[in-house]
């Protein structure tokens, strides 16, 4: 948490990269070097590695039912199931520098969701749209969940082959279809609990 | 914080002299750790084949999670992972090999019962893999939940407990089910391919085994309920008190550095960590190693050389074996699962 707080301070920097991968390189194998591909339209057909389709599986825990639980190091997204089980969705999360930990609550949900990418990242990157309407080339895809008053959020892809990868500034990126089952799952106000690996 | 009255208190003495006496006596019985020194490799009793538990290339390289626990004892003996002589045993010579002496290890897919223990005088140092009784459908069936499966027909083995298991399971949850048995794996496994079941039970790590051999593995699932206990772990012979918190510790450091966060790739920067769990762990702090007849860097070998309980796990049997079983119970208690090891300090 005291962890978390901290970073609740910081959301003026973190707005520059809100949202999208940037094109950088990084130091993790399993980082990728990937842009943002605005109006790819992702092939829904291609099927995830099995560990990262969706799932019920075995998981103890102390949450409530109806609890998301991340856990950013296995790029799992667990929704609980209660009775020692939980649905498990494989994510993709935030490149190192942008993994962040601690509890949120959904605060609103959209059905796919505009893009306005941030000042700062026109800047940057000035070949991306300074608006994007939703629809199936949305980085965002197809339905956003936000989480407290931060500048992150579970959101669809068009990128589908970035699941498993730490690419992200600290959003949860999921595969459209299994984003459009979770929206339909989950209410405004679920409690989202994010674990990371201890740093030692 | 008891007032003892005098007698009580001599009683008490009398007890402490004792233990003392008996401390004496066992660490007298320390012996193993000296011979395997000695010797200049340590003797693991194996399995004769299970892929992601004990199994050898064709090169003769043993491989597998229950490998790693002979080859982090090694790491924190020799500082050498490969000190290792297996020896590949039936499930009727494992007992025997150890009582013998004629291994200095058991780490071979066995299931810890309270008979064994006491039948061939050994001790069972930790559980490094919770197995149990699960089932296999058909993804088509679009079911998740092992209660979903009243009126079923189930393909099991007989004669095992894993047919016992399956009755009193759908009888406890008042559910209906037609049991088709055969006399062994690849019969039923056969009769449940050609569609004759709509479920296949076995332990949940043969199942993931097993569905890799099935016509098209990817149409069939295995579902997260399980059943029964099956915890396996490895073995030693009973008497050497020493030798027991050597392999009861080397595995524990294992799942520590995990829970940690420690890992093969990280371990020198762990080596510099202020956190206190961390410096005793690692070494910067205390002589814990010392204390079971090791070195301050015993737990820093292991974890160099054979890696953390989570990369042995997924190296073995999870995301980068063909096996691919998720952690399940396995995972971490505070990550969804039971594996939990007493702290280091």
């Amino acid at each position: 948490m005291l962890r978390f707080r901290r970073l609740l301070w910081m959301p003026l920097l973190a707005v520059m990269f809100i949202v999208l991968p940037t094109a950088q390189g990084f130091s993790q194998s399993e980082d990728m070097n990937i842009g943002d591909e605005p109006g790819r339209v992702p092939d829904e057909s291609v099927q995830l590695p099995p560990q990262f389709q969706r799932q019920m599986v075995l998981y103890r825990t102390t949450e409530p039912p109806g609890t998301i639980i991340v856990h950013t190091s296995e790029r799992f997204l667990y929704l609980v199931q209660g009775n020692g089980r939980a649905i498990r969705y494989g994510v993709r999360v935030g490149r190192e520098g942008f993994q962040w930990q601690g509890l949120l609550k959904i605060t609103r949900k959209a059905e796919w969701p505009d893009w306005t990418p941030p000042p700062e990242m026109i800047q940057r990157q000035p070949y991306l749209p300074r608006f994007m309407a939703g629809g199936p080339g949305n980085p965002l895809g197809a339905r956003a969940m936000y989480l407290g008053t931060t500048v992150y959020r579970i959101h669809g892809t068009n990128q589908p082959d970035t699941i498993g990868k730490a690419v992200s500034s600290g959003c949860f990126g999921m595969v459209n279809a299994d984003i459009i089952d979770l929206y339909g799952r989950v209410p405004v106000g679920t409690k989202v609990v994010v674990k990371q690996r201890p740093s030692i | 914080m008891l007032n003892f009255s005098l007698p009580l208190a001599r009683g008490a003495v009398a007890v402490v002299a004792t233990i003392v006496a008996f401390g004496t006596c066992t660490s007298a019985d320390a012996q193993m750790l000296k011979t395997v020194k000695d010797r200049g490799n340590l003797i693991c009793g194996v399995s004769t084949g299970l892929p992601g538990f004990s199994n050898a290339d064709d090169k003769g390289v043993w491989s597998g999670l229950d490998v790693d626990l002979c080859r982090a004892v090694a790491a924190a003996v020799f500082n050498d992972p490969t000190k290792v002589k297996y020896v590949p045993l039936n499930a009727e010579q494992r007992f025997k090999a150890l009582q013998s002496g004629e291994i200095d290890l058991l780490s071979r897919n066995s299931t810890w019962t309270m008979s064994r223990e006491a039948e061939f005088n050994l001790s069972f140092a930790a559980v490094n893999y919770y197995d149990g009784q699960g089932f296999m459908i058909r993804k088509s069936a679009g079911k998740d939940s092992a209660l979903a499966l009243d009126n079923s027909k189930v393909c099991v083995q007989s004669g095992t407990t894993t047919q016992l298991n399956l009755g009193d399971y759908f009888r406890a949850n008042n559910m209906k089910f037609q049991e088709m048995a055969f006399s062994n794996v690849a019969e039923t496994l056969k009769a449940y391919d050609s569609g004759a079941c709509d479920v296949f039970t076995s332990d949940v790590s043969q199942l993931y085994a097993e569905r890799l051999t099935l016509s098209t593995p990817n149409d069939h699932v295995i579902l997260p309920d399980v059943i029964s206990k099956e915890p396996l772990g490895p073995a030693v012979k009973q008497g050497d008190s020493q030798w027991l918190e050597i392999v009861k510790w080397s595995y524990f450091a294992m799942l520590n550095a995990e829970e940690l966060g420690i890992t093969s790739k990280n371990i020198d920067e762990a080596l510099k960590s202020q956190k206190p769990d961390v410096k005793r762990l690692v070494g910067s702090e205390g002589a814990y190693g010392e204390q079971i007849g090791l070195t301050k860097d015993w737990a820093v070998r292991i974890i160099r050389q054979v890696g953390n309980y989570a990369e042995s796990y997924e190296r073995n049997v999870g995301t980068g074996s063909k096996l691919g079983i998720p952690r399940g119970l396995n995972h971490l208690w505070n990550e969804g699962g039971i594996q939990y090891a007493p702290p280091i300090r």
